[in-house]
This record gives structure tokens, C-alpha cells and sequence, in this order.
């Protein structure tokens, strides 16, 4: 690890930290093995002490050129640490204690742990090691070096990571220093010292922008040397005819080497910064897509889709089945889903680790595994099939996908809790729809019930003594309760009908007076003193409908309007067509409907007047789902001129059967 | 002699209620609590009418009727509950002649007994009478017209034939299907708003108010039936 001297003032912790909250600490995390250990122990102290603890990273150039290993084991560590409670954070920076420091005092921790780090020989002559300055740069927050065994420790580094073919890089150098120096070779005699020395400068800072950071430097060396030969006095010699070249010459070096630290530091905030915009925004419209879904099935599949998109490559999610074995729920079909390809998804699934292709732990199948996890346990596993040849991911990228794979658990999760949440407030519904049909069907059923005892036990005792007209008063009265008893069941049993799963139309096409002339002759097996008035128009068109749920709309809405109006007024039944649509309306000229009630009659057991009239309030619920299971639409207004109009509209449909039914009558003559 | 009916039906409160009332009205009843029993019931005694309830523990109503069509032509009115019409259907098509809905009255029960019992008289059966009156509609078969009143009524040929099939197995109904075979001939079955429409207008000509038919009655999702007296 490598840090700078620090020369910014330290800040004391503000003294709230030291209030009654947990404390919090910070562990420190490196590539090094030790990290794991250390995450362990600090995991088991501040369970003990109850303290919140992060564990950090902090991630400079370096880290590009550490072995896939250690990048893999920094991953793992942090993983680690965020299972066993910690928040894990990546940062990026240069000065890995500022860092550590900074993030410190932001949230506001107490106690900062180290490993005792691995440190070159030559460092440790100087004396700058992380521990030393954080120690020196602290301030009041405890500063803890935890050791691990140095052989275990030593981070290896690769020279320079592979990928970039670096010798192009410094061929390239070469050739701009080369041509900087032609271009002053011609220039030379119109120009000074101090303006060759700035075409140096300039071919660096080009070269360190577009070459990084190692040509750069190299660039830097060569401009000096080959301004000291060619342009400096004693030319074609390294003579100094002046001390003060040598100024100029040391002057220029240190100043281009600059640059080319400066220049390439920024390329790296540049890349860093545009690899997590692109995380971001990636895993923004992950989320974003995610709260847009409505079934955990799209949810699945979407979440499958984008990860497919985001790596270019074949994205899965497997869900347990009841028996907890992990089959494809969504995303690509798997070619070639073989034993070895479940085991590895099992063992994702069980350990909640990530495993497969490209990462440390089983990688000799093709596809990725990643847990999704929960907050509270593995939900499934995520896979994904990498196109690329060695089906490896960088770090970056494998970070990109823990992260999204984290939002699909945590999606996931959140969906089977919408539903778990919706299943009770259904069942909740469901038990208070009970309660409400217990209370009022009791009611419904006992009062005539009530009436027909009565009534009968009357006459049982009444044998002897009571005198014809009674007796049929009686009869009468218990014949008509039962009636309403029948009324009462019918409703029931038809409401039960229209909302159970097997309910369906059955349509045929009709003659709307028919099924009038039935719902009348029903009505008229009621005592009413109402009149039906039925004015249709004779050219009515046959209409596609279920006969005897249309019939029951009839009866409902008549028996509606004979309930609530005063005896002696007529209802209207008319009908028209209205475009498209065939209109019905049944209106009576009662008192009407209170403002507002319109819609709530076609409650369930909703009653405007309650007590007032009887009924289990069915009636108008039965004709809104009937006419709603025809397409149409039902609703109620008062009338102009008082009373109370039911409306629907039935769809008419395009097609009449009449045509292929009507021939020539001729044809078929009566014999 | 009494006409014997057979009651098969499991509910003995249902069974009370008929005996009682059938008893009044000049029956003999004979009942049977399941399907099984009211078949061997059938084949011993020969009852005049049966009686069938749907909701029988042993047997599916439709197998009774089955079972007892294959020996038997005697009447069978069924008694099924609410929201079963397409099982009366069904059932009717199997060989059932009519069929109530629970709750009914006595007077309908007896109508459809007086209906069964005077169908199951050779001498009316088959035999066309000459002069047919019911209220006040009038057909004269002879000469092939039809009066409402003292006003003739002109009939087309289909009208005229299904008029007359209606009059033929008046009082008890009769299905779209077997209207539409009989009028129309065995192709047209299931061409139920063909019938519709010439129930209509045959209707608009001999009812007063066509939407409260007096004598052409709707059995809703079943057929009609025209009114016996």
C-alpha cells in the first residue's frame, strides 16, 4: 500500500460521538489474506460491544495491477464483512489514510482497525507506513494495528497489468519525443532555451494524457536528455557552458514529471468516474424497471432481460421449487444445464457465496452463479453465461452484478411481501364479507322464518276457534314469507354463482320481450300494486345474451323499484339503441336516490334506507355483475321529474344471426 | 281406481308434505328414499306418474330416467332445484316429461300430474281432436284456421305447424330442440333464435300483450309450453 504524507490539518470528532449511541467503528480492508481474519475478529468484538462497523476500501490506481486474485479476495472480503453485519464500502482515491480518515470523520467513528500491513524495506526506512500516519493523523479516534503472519501477507503485483500492450505505449512516446525534437531541431534557431523547454513540456503532457502515466515519465527523462544534448550549450555534448542550464534542466524535469503524475491521476478519476456512472445508472434503471412491474413472473423476466443486456451474455434467475431444488424461473433458457451446472447452483444457492465460471470456486462450468440474497436468506441464484471466450468478468463488472443481483433479492423480496401484504388484506376482506353475509343473511332468513312460525304455530292452536278469514290470512301470510324466503336464497345462491371461478356466460341470442315477459311473470307472482308500463320499439334487434341472468337483472331492478316506491305508481320499462349499444331503462317515479348514492347502491349488502325496506341488499350487486359479464354498463340516476331511472347499455353485436336464420318461409311449408 | 305415483326423494320432510297433500287431492302415493329403491318400486308396482328428485344420494337423476326409459314409456316429472336448467334440459332430452322447481306450489303439481296422467291415455294420445279451444283462442284443425275470438287470425305455415305441436303436448313443455325437430326437422335443432323469433311473432298475434303472454309461456333456458287451462 502506498500513501503520501498527509499535510491537512486534523479535525476533532465532534463531541456528540460520544453520546449514548453504539459506537461505530471502521475496519480497514486490503487485499492481503490477513483481511479476512481481521474481519472476523472485529465481527466477534463488536457483537460483544454492540458497535456498527464498517469495513472499507479503498481502492487507488494500484489496484488495476493487482493479481485477479487479490481483486477477487478484496471482493470476498467485503462480502464477508457485509454478511457477518458491517456496511462494506468501496472508496476510490489516491492518499489511502486521507481516505480512511475522511470517511472516518464523516461517520464520525470511534475506532479505526488496521492489519499491520506487509511494508517494502526501503518504506519502512522512511517510516511512512498506513499505521504511522493514520496514528500521527488521527486525531481522537483510536487507532488499533491488528497483525497476521507477513509471508501470508505480502500482496503480489503484477508488473503491469496485462491487458494494455504497454510497449506500443512507449514506442508511441519514443516517436513524439523524437518529433518534438525534430520540430525544435528546425525551430532552434528562431527560438530560446525557454521555448523548446515548453514544446518538451507540452509533448509530455500529451504524452501522459493520451499514453498514461509509465511513458510519461519516460517521456519526460528522454526530453531532458535530449535537451541537455542538442540544445543546451556546449551543443552535441553533455558540457554545461552555464550552471543555470543546469536549473532550467532540473527545473523542466521535475516539472514534467509532475505533469505526468497530475495528467494521469485525472485519467484515472476519469475512468473511475465513468465506470460508476455507469454502474449507477445501470443499476438505476434496474430499479427502475423493477418498482414498474406488477407480477414477481415480469418482475423476473425483466430483471433477467436487463442483465442479459448490461453483460452481453445469457442471464438466468432460478428460483427453489417447494423442494427446494433451483429450477430456471426466468431469463435465458440454459443450453446446456447439466449436473455439474445444478451442483454449482445448489452450492451458490445453499452457501450463499458466488461460484462458477471466472471466480475462485468452482469454475469449471459456464456460467456465473451469484446469490440472491434476501435480507434475511437465499432467496435463488442468478446466473449468467458470458459470452466472451474465457467467460471471465473483471472486478469491476463482477461488482456491477452482485450489486444488481442484490436488487433482484431484494425486489423479489419485496414482491412476495406486496403479495404476502395483499393475500392478507384479501383474506381480511374475505372474513369482514363473511361477517357482513352472516349478519345479514341471518336477518334475511330469520324474519320470515320468523313470520312462518308464527303463523303456523297460530294455526296449529288456533285449530278449533279461529274463523275462516284468519285461517287464510295466515296461510296467505306464511305462503307469501316463504316466497321471499326463496328470493332471498335465489340471490344468494346467484351472487355465489356469478363470483365463483367456473362462472360463465352462456349466451345465446334473444328477444329482449322475452326475457321481460319472464322477469314479469315473476314479478307478477309478487303482491304489487305497481304498474309495468313496457314500451319497445317493434324492430328490436336480437341481442346476444345470457336469457336467465338477464332475467334476474329484470326481476332485481323490478322488485327495486316496486320496494321503493309508493304503491299505485308505474314503472317504466323502455329500451333503444344508442349507437353500438342497446339501452334499457326501468325507472319508477318513487322518491329517488339521495345525492351521492348512485354509485354505493351497487354495493354489496349496501342498503340506502337500512331497516326501512327488506332485503339482503344483493339485488343491484347481482345486475352490475351480470351486465358487466355482458360488456355493458349499469348505473343509476334520479329523473327529472322525481324517481329513480336504472340504466344499462348491452353491446350489440355486428353480426345477427337473423339473416342466415330467416328463409323464405315458403321453403318450409307446413304440412 | 286411484292413480298410483310413485315419490322417489331422499328428504322425508318433502315426503310428508306430498303424501299429505297428494293424499287430499285423491292419490295414492308410493315412495321410495333413493333411486335404486324407486327403480325397483317402478318395475313392481307400475305407477301411474313419477315423481323425481335430482338430489338423489345414489344415483344422478338422469340415470333413473335412463334406466326406466329403457322398459318403460310411463310419465316422469322431475323436481330440481334453482339454477339447474341446463341439467333439466338435459333430463328432459333423456326421456323426462316435465319438470318443477323448487319451491313450487301445489297447484302447479298438480297441473303437471293432470298433464301426465291424461298424456298417458291411449285415447287421447294420438287421436287429434277436431276443434281445439283454449280461452279465447280457437283452432279448427279440419279447415286449418285460427280464431281469437270471434277475429280470425292468419297464421304462416310455420306458425300454423308450430301452433299445433304446442297443442299437441299442451300443458307440458316442450324444448327448443324438440320444437325446432318437429317443426322444422331435425337439422334445425340448436337454431334456438330461429324458434325465438317465430314464437314472437306468433305471439304478437294471438296474446293481448305479447310481453305477459297468457298462453305461450317462456320456461326459461328449457323451452315453452302452452297454457293447459
Amino acid at each position: 500500500m502506498e500513501q503520501e504524507p498527509n499535510r491537512e490539518p486534523t479535525f476533532p470528532v465532534p463531541p456528540g460521538q460520544k453520546s449514548a449511541r453504539p459506537e461505530s467503528w471502521l475496519v480497514c480492508v486490503s487485499p492481503s489474506p490477513l483481511s479476512h481474519t481481521l474481519i472476523r475478529a472485529i465481527h466477534r468484538l463488536a457483537e460483544a460491544q454492540q458497535a456498527r462497523w464498517y469495513a472499507l476500501y479503498v481502492e487507488t490506481p494500484a489496484h488495476a495491477r493487482l493479481l485477479p486474485e487479490d481483486q477477487e479476495r478484496v471482493s470476498q472480503t467485503l462480502r464477508l464483512a457485509s454478511q457477518l453485519g458491517a456496511q462494506a464500502v468501496k472508496v476510490s482515491g489516491f492518499r489511502i489514510g486521507d481516505e480512511i480518515l475522511a470517511f472516518a470523520r464523516e461517520r464520525q467513528v470511534s475506532r479505526i482497525f488496521v492489519g499491520k500491513p506487509y511494508q517494502r524495506r526501503w518504506r519502512r526506512y522512511f517510516g511512512a507506513s498506513l499505521v504511522d500516519y493514520l496514528i500521527w493523523n488521527c486525531g481522537p479516534i483510536d487507532v488499533y494495528a491488528i497483525s497476521g503472519e507477513p509471508e501470508e501477507a505480502k500482496p503480489v503485483k503484477t508488473p503491469w497489468p496485462k491487458p494494455r500492450p504497454q510497449w506500443a505505449n512507449y514506442v508511441m512516446a519514443w516517436i513524439g519525443v523524437a518529433l518534438c525534437t525534430a520540430l525544435a531541431f528546425v525551430l532552434f534557431p528562431y527560438l530560446r532555451l525557454t521555448s523548446v523547454a515548453m514544446m518538451y513540456l507540452f509533448t509530455v503532457v500529451i504524452i501522459s494524457s493520451s499514453l498514461g502515466r509509465g511513458p510519461a515519465v519516460l517521456s519526460s527523462f528522454f526530453s531532458v536528455v535530449l535537451t541537455y544534448f542538442f540544445f543546451v550549450p556546449e551543443y552535441y555534448s553533455f558540457v554545461l557552458a552555464n550552471t543555470e542550464y543546469a536549473i532550467t534542466l532540473a527545473v523542466m524535469l521535475v516539472a514534467s514529471i509532475l505533469i505526468s503524475g497530475l495528467t494521469a491521476r485525472t485519467r484515472y478519476q476519469a475512468k473511475v468516474a465513468r465506470q460508476q456512472e455507469r454502474q449507477a445508472a445501470a443499476l438505476f434503471e434496474m430499479s427502475q424497471n423493477l418498482t414498474a412491474r406488477y407480477s414477481l413472473d415480469d418482475l423476473l423476466w425483466e430483471a433477467a432481460a436487463q442483465i442479459s443486456r448490461i453483460f452481453q451474455g445469457r442471464a438466468a434467475i432460478l428460483l427453489p421449487d417447494p423442494g427446494g431444488l433451483l429450477n430456471l424461473r426466468a431469463g435465458d433458457p440454459i443450453s446446456d444445464f447439466n449436473v455439474t451446472e445444478k451442483l454449482v447452483a445448489g452450492w451458490v444457492f445453499r452457501h450463499g457465496h458466488l461460484a462458477g465460471a471466472g471466480t475462485g470456486t468452482l469454475p469449471n462450468v459456464k456460467g456465473i452463479y451469484l446469490p440472491l440474497k434476501s435480507s434475511r436468506q437465499v432467496i435463488g441464484a442468478l446466473r449468467l453465461e458470458i459470452s466472451s471466450s474465457d467467460r471471465q468478468l473483471d472486478s469491476e463488472s463482477l461488482r456491477l452484478l452482485e450489486a444488481l443481483a442484490n436488487q433482484v433479492a431484494l425486489a423479489i423480496e419485496r414482491e412476495e411481501l406486496v403479495t404476502k401484504a395483499q393475500t392478507a388484506q384479501v383474506q381480511m376482506e374475505a372474513e369482514k364479507m363473511r361477517n357482513i353475509l352472516l349478519s345479514t343473511v341471518s336477518h334475511d332468513l330469520r324474519t320470515p322464518l320468523t313470520v312462518i312460525a308464527g303463523s303456523a304455530s297460530s294455526l296449529l292452536e288456533g285449530e278449533d276457534h279461529l274463523d275462516g278469514p284468519t285461517k287464510h290470512e295466515f296461510i296467505q301470510t306464511i305462503y307469501e314469507e316463504a316466497k321471499r324466503l326463496d328470493r332471498v336464497v335465489h340471490n344468494l345462491l346467484e351472487m355465489s354463482r356469478l363470483q365463483s371461478e367456473e362462472f360463465k356466460l352462456h349466451s345465446e341470442w334473444h328477444v329482449l320481450e322475452e326475457i321481460i315477459g319472464c322477469a314479469l311473470a315473476q314479478l307478477d307472482s309478487q303482491p304489487h300494486d305497481q304498474q309495468a308500463h313496457i314500451s319497445l320499439p317493434a324492430d328490436l334487434p336480437l341481442v346476444k345474451m345470457d336469457a336467465l341472468l338477464m332475467e334476474r337483472v329484470f326481476v332485481n331492478l323490478l322488485e327495486n323499484a316496486v320496494k321503493h316506491t309508493p304503491a299505485g305508481t308505474p314503472i317504466d320499462i323502455s329500451c333503444r339503441i344508442e349507437g353500438k349499444d342497446l339501452q334499457v331503462e326501468v325507472a319508477d317515479q318513487g322518491p329517488g336516490l339521495p345525492v351521492g348514492q348512485e354509485e354505493k347502491i351497487f354495493e354489496k349488502f349496501y342498503q340506502v334506507w337500512p331497516g326501512r325496506t327488506r332485503g339482503a341488499g344483493l339485488g343491484l350487486t347481482i345486475c352490475r355483475s351480470v351486465i358487466e359479464a355482458h360488456g355493458g354498463r349499469i348505473w343509476a340516476e334520479n329523473r327529472p321529474g322525481g324517481g329513480t331511472a336504472f340504466r344499462f347499455n348491452l353491446p350489440l353485436e355486428e353480426e345477427s344471426p337473423l339473416d342466415e336464420y330467416l328463409p323464405d318461409e315458403a321453403a318450409h311449408p307446413a304440412h | 281406481m286411484k292413480p298410483r305415483i310413485l315419490l322417489i326423494e331422499d328428504d322425508p320432510q318433502i315426503r310428508r308434505f306430498l303424501r299429505t297433500s297428494l293424499g287430499v287431492q285423491g292419490y295414492e302415493l308410493i315412495e321410495a328414499g333413493t333411486g335404486t329403491e324407486g327403480l325397483a318400486v317402478a318395475a313392481s308396482q307400475v305407477p301411474d306418474v313419477v315423481v323425481l328428485d335430482l338430489g338423489l344420494p345414489d344415483l344422478e337423476g338422469i340415470e333413473v330416467i335412463r334406466r326406466l326409459r329403457e322398459w318403460s314409456t310411463m310419465p316422469i316429472i322431475i323436481l330440481s332445484a334453482r339454477g339447474q336448467e341446463r341439467d333439466k334440459v338435459a333430463n328432459l332430452d333423456a326421456g323426462a316429461d316435465d319438470y318443477l322447481t323448487k319451491p313450487f306450489g301445489m297447484a302447479e303439481l298438480l297441473a303437471r300430474i293432470r298433464v301426465a296422467l291424461r298424456r298417458k291415455l291411449p285415447a287421447e294420445e294420438g287421436k287429434p281432436v277436431a276443434v281445439f279451444t283454449l280461452g279465447d283462442l280457437k283452432v279448427d284443425f279440419d279447415r286449418r284456421r285460427v280464431f281469437r275470438g270471434q277475429e280470425e287470425i292468419h297464421l304462416t305455415p310455420i306458425e300454423y305447424k308450430l301452433l299445433s305441436v304446442l297443442i299437441k303436448y299442451r300443458g307440458k313443455v316442450v324444448t327448443h330442440s324438440q320444437l325446432l325437430k318437429e317443426v322444422w326437422g331435425p337439422a334445425y335443432t340448436g337454431q334456438n333464435p330461429y324458434l325465438r323469433i317465430f314464437i314472437l311473432n306468433l305471439r304478437r298475434k294471438l296474446e293481448e300483450d305479447p310481453t305477459r303472454p297468457y298462453y305461450l309461456i317462456t320456461e326459461p333456458g328449457v323451452g315453452y309450453r302452452l297454457r293447459d287451462e
